[in-house]
């Protein structure tokens, strides 16, 4: 012979190889990713993708909030009391008895004039034995004696403070000796002095150990750092859950990948197969190269992930206040992410590889596919789910109050993913029947997506669920805004600023006792100047007085009550909006933007009827029956509520006002809460700056645009996202499923077929996919939000969905399919490159 | 005992109007040691004969023996262990695995049989050597030469043990010189004991073997035993 060999008896080896057979054709399957890892990019590139995403969404989902241990130093336990407790010294004394060693801090709160913000003046052992990851020094030194104080860069901002100078503060004067900042919350705005040096402490925290018992069998006012968190939707849950259902959509969509992958390796598996491989060892090359492409893809994700996690932790430091480690990851999900990665591409390459395996030797050897099986899809599968996602998600939203059965609500969306995945192939079926009749151009490619659904069915599901995943979203915040009563958005427009007055409804007078009395004529007078002076200094002179009274409106039906404040309807209001008195109904007590409200029942209007009730903006009386509505208690019945467009929306603005009608009607007195600014272009932050200290000379407050979104701003982003995900996936998947019929177009190019009908080819499958995807994910979203909506009387109910995202949903629906056609035609084309079949190697 | 032996084989594609009988009732035996060269026209048969023979298809009626086991008494991986042990395929275009080398695909039916990688290699250096492609072991197949690439086909169709040696149309993508080096590499193995079965349209190669068959349409029209090949024309005449 030509070659002896010394090996065991076949009896003494498995049949299938063993190890050796496994060992050489994951070798094959590595060195042919090496080779055609090109082929593979889309999915590397998909994999890589969503583990870097997952490692800097999750990181920065961690580490935005502040740090577990936030509050608590090193130590185990905190207890909190009021600085004005006269058995404050025994408390403390008993701690320390008890449980050793301890750490005192006291706190004593003062407010920023001219802000709503305020800062502590804090007494703390810079040395002290728990609290030191809660101070650091930035520059200068810690205080040593009485005269000293440290103040962080924002007391030193607001106060215009650095190192050397002397601050008169609380009505004693010390040094500024150094600037300092809390690491776990740069938002922490103190001014350090040494222990013993806050004279009427309003809060006194004690840091100590006690191990093994518990917080409450302490005292009441103990906490630990586990007791604090506790809330299982974390944002590591959050992430993972992302992570599940991203890496489905990758798996979904690589499935028609590795099955296309597999087929152009057929003959070489065929050959493998010939050698004496078995169908495991088959099917081990397929699943390997899947594993393979997870692996990688998850290494490459890793780095990029790590790498801009480095680069961007800075950043979050500053819009997260608090310092954040370099590798404070959470390297569970991290872990989890690249795990998942591998998995979901092995098991993506089953499929296929199980296919691969049935081929018969001869037909693979040849490069012949097996023919797509004609399987009969049944819809009741997935109808089955949506009518199971439906019930639960009804379920979840019965739930008490806002607060939905977190089980239920996540059981329900999850049933809804096997529902599309199920539901995909039977439309696949559906629209091809529905172009039987239509040119060949069109015809083949739809009957090519049913013929060859195995593949294009996953990749219409993870279509429908992109889609599905915007249009809950969008449906979902259409109805949180769409809430008259409580309105939900941004306070102001970019333009405008609110000034109050110490009792206006966000004045200081609202936010402490700290000062009190309605403010007197001059100091109106004074204040009105300064708020000209702001108008001024942003160019402009269109200041509108808010007045307020005692009044407010009240729900007395179950869900979600009245808020926001309610201004007078004054000329000078109605005339800055351009509003004529000649439009407003005489007989209206309530103007108001928020479309529906006038046509919501059961709505009272509560005021200070001179008997001590009084409501102030969005506090209700409480909620009993109509007939208790009456003026003897403070409450007017079904007020004429008038829709005004012309209001201004924001939730600070005067979007609802009562009108002089109802004020006089009513005997409500009337007094001025502030003034609404409203400057030619957006103030920029040093003129806010400006803005704020000039109204501390005279005693306001400011408020300026918060960082809220609109309900157009996150609808429209959902509908980009889910698009944007649906064209990615349909780029992917439209090549693949195309050049499984690449036989077929080679016969069409080969006949004469010209690139227009090529394209067309082309142009349908992506677009019909498309459509299909958008129909899909719209109609599953829709069923799950209706589920869920239908029994949440605290968001409204079912009505809560009449606010329909039109636009957006023809986006979807109509500009989606038609992009993707029209990339499809854009792109598609070229005539076949090879004529013949395709050689092994 | 016949290394081969195909008894009344017959093969049927399709169904009803789209049935197409391939074989009808072949008998075939092999020796060890000797060379049967198969020829017929195009859509004879004489492929599906090939495959039927080496267990990657089974007949539609009769029984396959291969080294005195009856094929359709094994399951699959008895079948997929045969064919790992016992016999050797070589296809017109040579069917390498791209993606591994000339060594790693001639030690492969070994690693597939559960050989140490190790072993396996060395007996595909050792058959390589003997086809004098030693040096080209490190390359991947697409830098080899079609000769080249069908000689390494034809090292892992003998490497190990292998007793039955399947060729299919083996010159058939080769120049004159190259297609007898192939076929004096395959009388080569069948001197040193393995059966070989040729399928060829080229009728001076066919006078290599022993025995040539002829098929048309599925059936067996002729057997003849071939004409002194052009090696033994250069042997010494016996002495009278």
């Amino acid at each position: 012979m030509i070659t002896k060999l010394d090996r065991p008896p076949a009896q003494a080896l498995p049949a299938d190889g063993g190890l050796p057979a496994r060992r050489a054709v994951v070798r094959w399957a590595w060195r042919l990713f090496r080779r055609e890892w090109r082929q593979q990019l889309l999915i590397l590139a998909l994999i890589a993708l969503a583990v870097a995403a997952t490692i800097i969404g999750s990181a920065v989902a961690t580490n935005t909030p502040q740090p577990a241990n936030f509050g608590f130093g090193t130590a185990q336990d905190l207890a909190t009391f009021q600085g004005s407790s006269p058995s404050l010294a025994s408390q403390i004394a008993s701690l320390q008895q008890r449980f050793g060693r301890s750490e005192v801090i006291e706190n004593q709160t003062f407010t920023i004039p001219g802000s709503i913000n305020s800062y502590q003046l804090r007494a703390e052992n810079p040395q002290g034995p728990f609290s030191q990851p809660m101070l650091s020094l930035v520059s200068g030194n810690f205080p040593t004696g009485p005269g000293q104080v440290a103040v962080t860069s924002g007391v030193a901002s607001d106060f215009n403070l650095k190192i050397g100078d002397l601050w008169h503060q609380g009505g004693t004067v010390r040094r500024v000796v150094g600037i300092v900042e809390n690491p776990q919350s740069l938002l922490d705005e103190f001014a350090l002095v040494a222990p013993g040096q806050v004279k009427a402490p309003s809060q006194v925290s004690v840091l100590f150990d006690a191990p093994g018992v518990s917080p409450h069998s302490i005292g009441p006012g103990v906490l630990t750092p586990q007791s604090v968190a506790g809330n299982a939707l974390n944002p590591e849950t959050i992430s993972i859950a992302g992570l599940v259902l991203g890496m489905l959509l990758i798996a979904l969509v690589s499935i028609g990948g590795f099955t296309v992958l597999a087929q152009r390796r057929l003959r070489s598996l065929g050959m493998l197969e010939a050698l004496g491989a078995t169908d495991k060892n088959v099917g081990l090359v397929v699943r390997a190269n899947g594993g393979v492409v997870g692996l990688v893809g998850a290494v490459v994700g890793a780095v990029v992930g790590l790498v801009v996690w480095l680069a961007y932790r800075p950043s979050l430091e500053q819009s997260a206040h608090h310092m954040i480690g370099m590798f404070a990851l959470p390297w569970l999900v991290i872990v989890l992410a690249m795990v998942l990665a591998v998995v979901a591409t092995y098991f993506a390459a089953s499929r296929p590889a199980r296919s691969i395996a049935r081929i018969p030797i001869v037909a693979a050897l040849s490069g012949r596919p097996a023919p797509p099986r004609q399987i009969h899809r049944s819809a009741i599968p997935g109808i089955v789910c949506f009518v199971v996602a439906f019930l639960l998600l009804g379920y979840a939203g019965a739930g008490s109050g806002a607060r939905p059965r977190t089980p239920e609500l996540a059981l329900g969306i999850v049933a809804l993913v096997p529902g599309v995945i199920l539901l995909s192939p039977f439309c696949l079926s559906v629209m091809a029947r529905l172009g039987q009749r239509a040119p060949i151009a069109i015809r083949l490619p739809l009957r090519d997506l049913a013929r060859y659904r195995a593949r294009s069915g996953s990749a219409l599901a993870a279509i429908s669920l992109g889609i599905l995943i915007a249009v809950i979203i969008s449906l979902v915040s259409a109805a949180r805004y769409s809430n008259v009563l409580d309105y939900a958005g941004p306070n102001l427009a970019s333009n405008q600023i609110n000034l109050y007055t110490p009792n206006g409804p966000y004045g200081q007078e609202n936010l402490g006792p700290t000062q009190s009395g309605p403010s007197s004529a001059s100091q109106l007078i004074r204040m009105r100047k300064t708020a000209d002076a702001i108008a001024a200094s942003l160019g402009s002179h269109d200041v509108v007085e808010l007045e307020t009274t005692s009044a407010s409106l009240n729900h007395n039906a179950p869900g979600r009550n009245w808020s926001g404040p309610i201004y007078v309807a004054t000329p000078q209001l109605l005339r800055s909006f351009g509003i004529k008195a000649s439009e407003v109904d005489p007989n209206a007590d309530i103007l108001t933007m928020r479309p529906g409200l006038s046509g919501t029942s059961e709505m009272q209007l509560t005021y200070d009827s001179g008997g001590g009730v009084s409501a102030g903006p969005g506090q209700g009386p409480g909620r009993g029956t109509s007939a208790s509505c009456t003026a003897k208690n403070g409450c007017f019945p079904n007020p004429v509520i008038e829709e005004v467009g012309a209001l201004p929306s924001g939730t600070s603005a005067p979007n609802t006002v009562i009108t002089e009608h109802a004020v006089h009607a009513l005997g409500l007195q009337a007094t001025i809460a502030g003034w609404l600014i409203e400057s030619p272009s957006p103030p920029t932050a040093a003129q806010i700056t400006n803005a704020r200290q000039t109204a501390t000379t005279a005693n306001l407050t400011i408020e300026t645009k918060n960082s809220a979104p609109s309900s157009s701003q996150i609808i429209d982003w959902a509908t980009v996202f889910g698009i944007g995900l649906a064209l990615g996936i349909l780029a992917m998947s439209v090549g693949l499923i195309r050049s499984e019929t690449a036989g077929d177009l080679r016969i069409l190019a080969a006949t004469g077929a010209s690139s227009r009908t090529r394209r067309t080819l082309t142009a349908v499958t992506a677009g019909a996919l498309g459509l299909l995807g958008a129909v899909l994910g719209t109609v599953a979203g829709y069923i799950g939000v209706i589920g869920y909506i239908r029994s949440n009387a605290e968001n409204g109910g079912i009505a809560a969905l009449g606010a329909v995202p039109v636009g957006n949903l023809l986006l979807i629906l109509v500009g989606m399919p038609l992009i993707a056609a029209a990339v499809g035609w854009l792109l598609a084309g070229r005539q076949p490159s090879a004529m013949t079949h395709q050689l092994l190697e | 005992m016949s290394m081969l032996e195909l008894r009344k084989i017959s093969k049927v594609y399709g169904q009803g109007a789209s049935e197409v009988q391939a074989l009808h009732e072949i008998d075939l035996w092999v020796d060890p040691g000797s060379l049967v060269a198969v020829m017929g026209a195009s859509g004879s048969g004489k492929s599906t004969l090939l495959t039927i023979a080496g267990s990657l298809e089974a007949p539609t009626s009769g029984e396959v023996v291969v080294g005195g086991a009856l094929l359709s008494e094994m399951s699959r991986n008895d079948q997929a262990r045969m064919r790992r042990r016992s016999i050797g395929y070589v296809f017109q275009d040579y069917n390498l695995l791209a993606g591994l080398t000339s060594v790693e695909n001639v030690s492969l039916p070994l690693e597939l049989d559960g050989v140490s990688a190790k072993k396996a290699r060395a007996a595909g250096m050792a058959a390589l050597d003997e086809l004098g492609l030693a040096d080209r072991a490190s390359h991947y197949p697409d830098e080899l030469s079609g000769g080249e690439r069908q000689r390494v086909s034809i090292a892992r169709a003998v490497v190990g043990d292998r007793q039955l040696l399947l060729a299919d149309e083996p010159s058939g993508a080769l120049d004159s010189t190259n297609g007898e080096a192939v076929m004096r590499m395959i009388l080569g193995a069948c001197k040193r004991g393995v059966a070989a079965v040729v399928v060829t349209h080229d009728a001076q190669l066919a006078s290599w073997a022993e025995r040539v068959v002829f098929l048309r349409d599925g059936r067996v029209v002729d057997q003849t035993m071939s004409p002194p090949s052009p090696e033994s024309l250069l042997q010494p005449a016996p002495h009278s």
